[in-house]
């Protein structure tokens, strides 16, 4: 009972840092019904481009941010066309070939990870990772490290920017019209090739950000790729594929359930507790938690 | 001044070639008519004209220039401008969004709130529900924002496709009303119809088009007189 602020606060946390893996992912697969089996990779790229930049530059690396996301950005803009011809193939099924694609890519990026940055893990290091806030009341406390709550607040900054874009802004007015009616937004003159580059970009440097900022976290290493994604679909596929609104419920339940297992039961079974909670709710509920996922 | 002309234009989906060498001219401030029954060829000349189809031969002009080729996100920005068929609307968002939507346009983008007053001003329902969803519209409303959101498009030529299919008959008068209005306006129109009766009432020129191909042509009450076309789609 003493440590139920403690499991509260640590699954709001946790589910920060899930909000930051998926939230650009869900955006990607809204729009462009992709399914980027990269995005792990996209992160670790990110943490190294952050840890690099930060050692050469001596500057701290969450000030880094925004430099990291402009410069994936730009490199997810580029990238996206080759996507793009992969996805309006017309031969076979090319959402099967987008998978199989990017998820060469995810293994392309993984090796060129480990001959350039080598087997070994490392961090980033922060100047606010050895902090923490700890609260008392009588017999409850609560530890609260400094990075972790930048962690959360960038996560709720990013969901509150990529709202605030879709909703007010022309442009995410043209995204949301062409994830719900590709035909007619031709019609309305917007280019699907052009929005969809931006929302790969957007979604790239966004999952580059998040990589720093597990970078100065946990370690991280070439190879971490691979557990980011799986956790980044987690949470996209408990919130409803696609659906943008629900990403945060979903990484606030994950985070709950992982920081209550690791207190009250066998850390050892936390990815298990995690795997029974998706199981049980797609079974009830396919299209995910709130029912709106594709 | 011509505002559309296609020459000798064939298209299909895929394998199956659906326009058998259309010759059409759309005459600027008109409204004319491309008549047919189902499956025809009549909506697949719209995306043909618009660009979401590519033509496998033959060349379109749209005034003057051609635009053969094209894509949807540029030929829109010339001033064509599709009402599609069975609406298409952007179902999930509001009613006002629907309509900004169709002002990202180059050409609409100035023009905006203009625009805005004027649908507003056409159709009074939406102005009303301009805040409701657009799918939880009624089928006639649903007719309404798609022409409207047309028009946030600034159109010079706007394209028709079946505009009354599934209203009810009162709705489908306004429909025509409405067409009618906007011609008053000076737009040029190319409306695609099933219901013959009401478009050559208002048709300025009615082209006839069977299996991909046109078979008739002429002014629409010289075509509302001719006794074939009575006999094969007025029931008469």
């Amino acid at each position: 009972m003493l440590l139920l602020p403690q499991a509260l606060v640590d699954g709001l946390l946790i589910g920060g840092i899930y909000i930051t893996i998926a939230i650009g992912f869900s955006l990607a697969y809204g729009v462009m019904h992709i399914i980027d089996f990269a995005v792990g990779e996209w992160i670790m790229l990110g943490a190294f481009l952050g840890l690099y930049l930060s050692q050469w530059t001596q500057v701290e690396p969450l000030l880094l941010l925004p430099v990291v996301f402009v410069v994936f950005a730009v490199l997810g803009y580029l990238f996206q066309p080759v996507i793009h011809r992969v996805l309006s193939g017309k031969k076979g099924n090319p959402l099967l070939m987008a998978l199989v694609f990017t998820f060469g890519l995810a293994i392309a990026f993984k090796g060129l990870g480990l001959t350039v940055f080598g087997f070994f893990s490392r961090s980033i290091p922060s100047a606010m990772a050895a902090d923490s806030f700890t609260f008392v009341r009588g017999d409850f406390f609560v530890t609260i490290p400094v990075i972790r709550l930048i962690g959360l607040a960038y996560a709720i900054a990013v969901t509150l920017a990529l709202s605030w874009i879709l909703k007010r802004t022309d442009f995410g007015l043209a995204v949301q019209a062409l994830a719900q009616n590709k035909e007619a937004a031709g019609l309305m003159g917007i280019s699907a090739k052009r929005t969809n580059s931006w929302v790969y970009g957007i979604y790239v440097g966004i999952s580059a950000m998040s990589g720093v900022l597990i970078g100065c976290m946990f370690s991280i290493s070439a190879q971490m790729g691979g557990k980011y994604t799986v956790f980044s679909f987690f949470v996209v596929v408990l919130a409803g594929m696609g659906f943008l609104a629900g990403v945060p419920w979903a990484a606030f339940l994950l985070g709950m359930v992982q920081s209550f297992f690791l207190i009250y039961f066998d850390p050892g079974y936390t990815l298990l507790a995690v795997f029974i909670i998706l199981y049980a709710v797609l079974l009830i509920s396919p299209k995910g938690l709130f029912g709106k996922g594709v | 001044m011509t505002v559309l002309k296609l020459v000798s234009v064939s298209a299909g989906y895929g394998e199956t070639q659906v326009l058998w060498n259309i010759d059409l001219e759309v005459e600027k401030g008109c409204i004319v008519a491309l008549l047919g029954a189902n499956g025809a060829g009549k909506t697949t000349t719209l995306k043909t004209v618009c660009g979401l189809l590519p033509a496998t031969q033959g060349r379109l002009y749209y005034n003057g220039v051609d635009i053969t080729g094209r894509p949807v996100h540029e030929t829109v920005n010339l001033g064509i401008t599709l009402v599609p068929e069975g609406r298409q609307l952007f179902g999930k968002m509001t009613v006002e969004e629907n309509l900004i939507i169709g002002s990202f346009l180059k050409r609409a983008k100035e023009h905006r709130a203009r625009n805005l007053a004027w649908v507003y001003e056409l159709f009074p329902p939406l102005g009303i529900r301009r805040n409701q969803i657009a799918e939880t519209l009624s089928g006639g409303e649903q007719q309404m924002v798609a022409i409207g959101r047309g028009l946030m498009q600034n159109p010079d030529l706007i394209m028709f496709d079946e505009p009354s299919l599934g209203l009810a008959p009162l709705l489908v008068q306004e429909m025509f009303r409405v067409i009618g209005e906007l011609h008053r306006r000076g737009l040029t129109v190319f409306l695609v119809e099933q219901n013959v009766h009401h478009s050559l009432k208002i048709a300025d020129y009615g082209y006839v088009i069977e299996n991909g191909r046109i078979v008739h042509q002429g002014e629409g009450k010289q075509l509302a007189a001719d006794p074939t076309i009575r006999q094969a789609y007025l029931g008469i």
